[in-house]
């Protein structure tokens, strides 16, 4: 069986805290994972590992069999890793439009002989084409995540690392954000790893979920299993259930 | 990308006859001194804007540069003989290999490093300078450069030449795709990392130009005061020239260049001021930058013409 991303072993310290502790998962072409955790467990931090943002203490990430640990952020994305951001950082001062342009004139996407056509292409695919010439602070929170999409997708990746899309979105808006997220994934046979913090968004989503607590692995199962695995239950449901309770 | 309006061209024809045409009018070589440092100032300030206007980082030491590729022409003159044309060229290189030796290790980092470093480097010049007087002439400098052309009017004329296409050229790279990704880096340099872009190399390069400018620049000014001395090196000279940027208007580039002309000439006009000359133009540029903090020439013209896109 084939395997695009391949994380042996990683782990990454701040100081005294471990947000980050002996991760080994892999990814075959075409999955779309989720990776599940209560705030603070370590699933930004380990995106940020990926994407060469914050460098790994040990261990190693093989994707597509060549290793990306110790490559600069913008090396990776042109290796095909695209990742968003939890909380959404566009270009202030530029339009819709400008925003995915700058995307587009990274190496790996640069063959495109028109970017701003290209740029405007998937403006429309994430269904933001009527907005392309607006000034980007002039977009709500929902079409800031789309816009972040859209950047992604503009560096042509083959892996797509979406660090919790539905955050802060209203139940209207998250419907038609996973229909796209499915449309991406089923589309362009794009292999999707997605940070959720919330169970209920992603359950139909995702075909197989990774659960972390204090930056370590707890659970790898399909989403119908993990619900009843006990260590997802006890160190994330419990938790939140706590914390609505308390909230 | 952006398309040069008609409107914005008719105004550059204007300025740039009008600033031809009045040394011609006025007829006085003192005159057309002061406005070939004018022109000088504005090649300054249109090539800081270039960098630290569009990129955000902003640099406290363009004296570096210009000192660099004055002190090139001194060299040349005083202790190679070299044929004064050699100067505008060599002055070009050795201000680019400035550039690198400050921006490779620096603006790979992010903070304040970079502004710091070029700071302390052009400080650092003009103390060599001194301390190595043997070879650079100490406080006097190097004097006896030969004149790149005689007749001053002529000079003037090919120094606005090269201010013209100085502006011409960094504005078309500043409306370039080139120009998005720097002021995409002003934005979010974790962002342009996200989206595939080497930070570190469109910022070291676009230093690399506007050294270049800088340095052409520092010679120029070298071949018309006839011999250059340390305090081109100062942090006063840098600072000039930042506030000429702000007062024509961060990252625009034409503005920065009449906000250069214009303040030069003002401390020129202000003489008759006599000893309150430094207070009123104090006064003066407090005023502009308090009540106009993105500045006076480039917004006011925006303002002007935006009926006319
Ligand atoms: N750059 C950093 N420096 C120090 N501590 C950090 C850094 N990034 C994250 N952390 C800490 O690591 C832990 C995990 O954070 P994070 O990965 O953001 O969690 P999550 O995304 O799962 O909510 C937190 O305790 C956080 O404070
Ligand atoms: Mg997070």
């Amino acid at each position: 069986m084939s395997v695009i991303l391949d994380v042996k072993d990683l782990s990454k310290r701040f100081g005294g805290l471990t947000a980050t502790k002996n991760v080994s998962f892999s990814l075959e072409p075409g999955e779309l994972t989720g990776i599940l955790g209560p705030n603070g467990a370590g699933k930004t931090t380990l995106f940020n590992l990926l994407t060469g943002f914050i460098a790994a203490d040990t261990g190693s990430v093989l994707f597509e069999g060549q290793e990306l640990r110790g490559l600069a952020p913008h090396k990776i994305v042109n290796r095909g890793v695209a990742r968003t951001f939890q909380l959404t950082r566009p270009f202030l001062g530029m339009t819709v439009l400008e925003n995915v342009v700058v995307a587009c004139l990274s190496p790996r996407a640069r063959d495109a002989h028109d970017k701003e056509a290209r740029a405007q292409e998937l403006l429309d695919h994430v269904g933001l084409g009527a907005k392309a010439r607006e000034p980007v602070e002039t977009l709500p929170y929902g079409d800031l995540r789309r816009l972040e999409i859209a950047r992604a997708l503009a560096t042509k990746p083959n892996l797509l690392l979406l660090d919790e899309p539905f955050a802060g979105l209203g139940s209207r808006e998250i419907e038609p954000l996973a229909q796209l997220i499915k449309r991406l994934h089923r589309e362009q046979k794009l292999t999707i790893l997605l940070i959720e913090h919330k169970l209920r968004e992603f359950m139909a989503l995702v075909s197989r979920v990774i659960a972390i607590d204090f930056g370590e692995i707890i659970a790898i199962a399909p989403p119908a299993e993990i619900v009843r695995n006990p260590r997802v239950i006890e160190a994330y449901i419990g938790k939140t259930e706590a914390a609505h309770a308390s909230a | 990308m952006k398309q040069l309006s008609i409107v914005d061209l008719s105004g550059a024809v204007v300025v740039v006859a009008l600033l031809a045409l009045t040394p011609v009018l006025l007829n006085s070589n003192y005159f057309t001194g002061v406005l070939t440092v004018c022109v000088i100032y504005a090649i300054w300030a249109a090539s800081w804007d270039f960098m630290s206007g569009l990129t955000g980082r902003e640099n406290f030491g363009h004296s570096l540069f210009i000192g660099a590729g004055a002190y090139t022409a001194g060299f040349l003159a005083t202790v190679w003989y070299a044929n004064p044309w050699y100067s505008l060229p060599t002055a070009v290189v050795v201000a680019i290999a400035f550039s690198l030796i400050v921006g490779f290790p620096t603006l790979r980092l992010r903070g304040p490093y970079f502004a710091l470093a070029m700071l302390s480097a052009s400080a650092i010049m003009q103390r060599l300078c001194l301390i190595f007087w043997e070879y650079s002439g100490g406080e006097e400098g190097l004097y006896g450069l030969d004149p790149l052309i005689q007749s001053p009017l002529h000079y003037y004329w090919f120094v606005l030449a090269i201010l013209v296409a100085a502006v011409a050229i960094l504005t078309a790279l500043a409306q370039s795709h080139w120009g998005l990704l720097l002021r995409a880096i002003r934005g979010d340099e974790a962002t342009c990392q996200a989206a595939g872009i080497n930070v570190t190399f469109y910022k070291i390069a676009s230093l690399t130009i506007s050294a270049a400018f800088a340095g052409l620049g520092g010679a120029l000014y070298a071949h018309y005061q006839l011999q250059v001395s340390p305090p081109l090196f100062s942090v006063v000279v840098s600072i000039t020239v930042i506030i000429m940027v702000y007062v024509g208007g961060i990252g625009s580039i034409y503005g920065p260049a009449l906000g250069a002309i214009m303040l030069t000439l003002l401390t020129e006009l202000l003489r008759t001021f006599g000893e309150y000359r430094l207070w009123v133009y104090t006064l003066t540029l407090m005023l502009i930058l308090f009540l106009l903090p993105n500045g006076l020439i480039a917004p006011l013209w925006r303002r002007l013409t935006e009926r006319f896109r």
